[in-house]
């Protein structure tokens, strides 16, 4: 088996992505794992470059309030 | 561990600075230098007293502020040293072996009394552990640059220095939260740095392309098999959101590092490496 798996690089490699993969394969399959990204704490600063839908919708309320400010004028 | 083997992999770690000394050291005193020369002309297009203004307003604005709290506003001046850190590990990891191997030393340094092991190890550990020291030193060299130069203008213009000696702190806070940061994308990444070491150790040419090419082509070979995307899943899960490994207080280490996607990255990425490991026994 061992001399099988290292006869040459490409056995190697192909062993190695065997492996990869049917880990990988396997923890998808118990865990039932989609793309996600984890959502830790962080109170400084606000970027999630998956949320593009919440970074329009932020800028939407942003420019909005620009606008109604603009409306009243300067006091 | 004995001390013989500290020393052996001290001077494996050495060979690794020594040979990579642009990757090290050059690319952010580049870096650190353009933002120096970037922030002198910029200084110089502003009047004497606006300047004295602005560092007044700075001084009041960190004046009594805990350094710790200010310290994630002053990682963003990293933004260009993690962003050059990060091409240049992704150059050092897809060439390293690969070099080795083109030039022979791989030869000559399988003659000494080192494992291949211990080779790779000090490869991975060099450019996630090391790397970051030399580019939080070199921070901290264009940071001193620049308080000297507050310092100075400062006093010229008669400004209350406390609120910089605070700026100062938290500057100094920001670097450890740099090189946290820094250690923890590379354990988040292993899975990436052992997908290239991998091919590095692999390719008799063009070892990137071959490191993007097997990456796709084992991605549709999961869909045509399995009819699943779970490696397209992982690599969408542990690149497309840099909050999740970059550190901005120091309460929130411990998650970073000891959640589930982390530790089973690690388990991938071990597996990856275990395979550079033996693929480095091929010499030609």
């Amino acid at each position: 088996m061992k001399d099988l798996i290292l006869r040459n690089r490409y056995t190697l490699l192909v062993v190695t992505l065997i492996v990869y993969m049917g880990v990988l394969v396997t923890e998808g399959m118990i865990t039932g794992r989609k793309a996600r990204v984890i959502e830790f704490e962080n109170p400084y600063f606000d970027f999630n470059s998956t949320d593009f839908e919440g970074f329009r919708e932020r800028r939407n309320v942003n420019e909005n309030i620009r606008a109604e400010f603009d409306d009243t004028g300067d006091v | 561990m004995d001390k013989f083997a500290v020393l052996q992999f001290y001077a494996l770690l050495k060979r690794e600075v020594l040979e990579h000394r642009n990757i090290f050291i050059g690319a952010p005193v580049v870096v650190a230098l353009l933002l120096l020369v970037a922030t002198i002309w910029v200084a110089m297009q502003i009047d004497q007293s606006q300047l004295a203004e602005g560092l007044l307003f700075v001084s009041v604005l960190f004046d009594g502020l805990s350094p710790f709290d200010m310290a994630p506003f002053i990682m963003l001046l990293a933004i260009p040293f993690y962003l050059t850190l990060y091409v240049c590990s992704v150059i050092y990891l897809i060439n390293t072996l690969y070099q080795d191997r083109k030039e022979m030393s791989v030869l000559f340094w399988q003659s000494m009394p080192v494992s291949n092991l211990q080779t790779v190890l000090s490869k991975i550990v060099a450019i996630v552990l090391v790397a970051p020291i030399f580019y939080v030193l070199i921070i901290f060299a264009m940071y001193l640059i620049a308080m000297v130069w507050l310092t100075i203008l400062g006093i010229s213009n008669d400004v209350d220095l406390v609120g910089i000696g605070y700026l100062f702190l938290a500057a100094i806070a920001s670097l450890v939260l740099i090189y946290i940061s820094a250690v923890v994308t590379g354990l988040w990444l292993l899975p990436s740095v052992g997908w290239l070491l991998l091919f590095s150790a692999f390719a008799k040419k063009t070892p990137l392309l071959w490191a993007a090419g097997v990456l796709i082509l084992v991605g549709f070979l999961e869909d045509f098999i399995f009819g699943t995307q779970f490696l397209a899943n992982w690599v969408a899960s542990q690149t497309s959101d840099p909050n999740q490994y970059l550190i901005f207080e120091f309460q929130s280490v411990f998650e970073r590092v000891f959640n589930y996607d982390t530790l089973f990255g690690i388990v991938v990425g071990s597996i990856l490496i275990a395979g550079a490991v033996f693929m480095r026994r091929f010499t030609d």
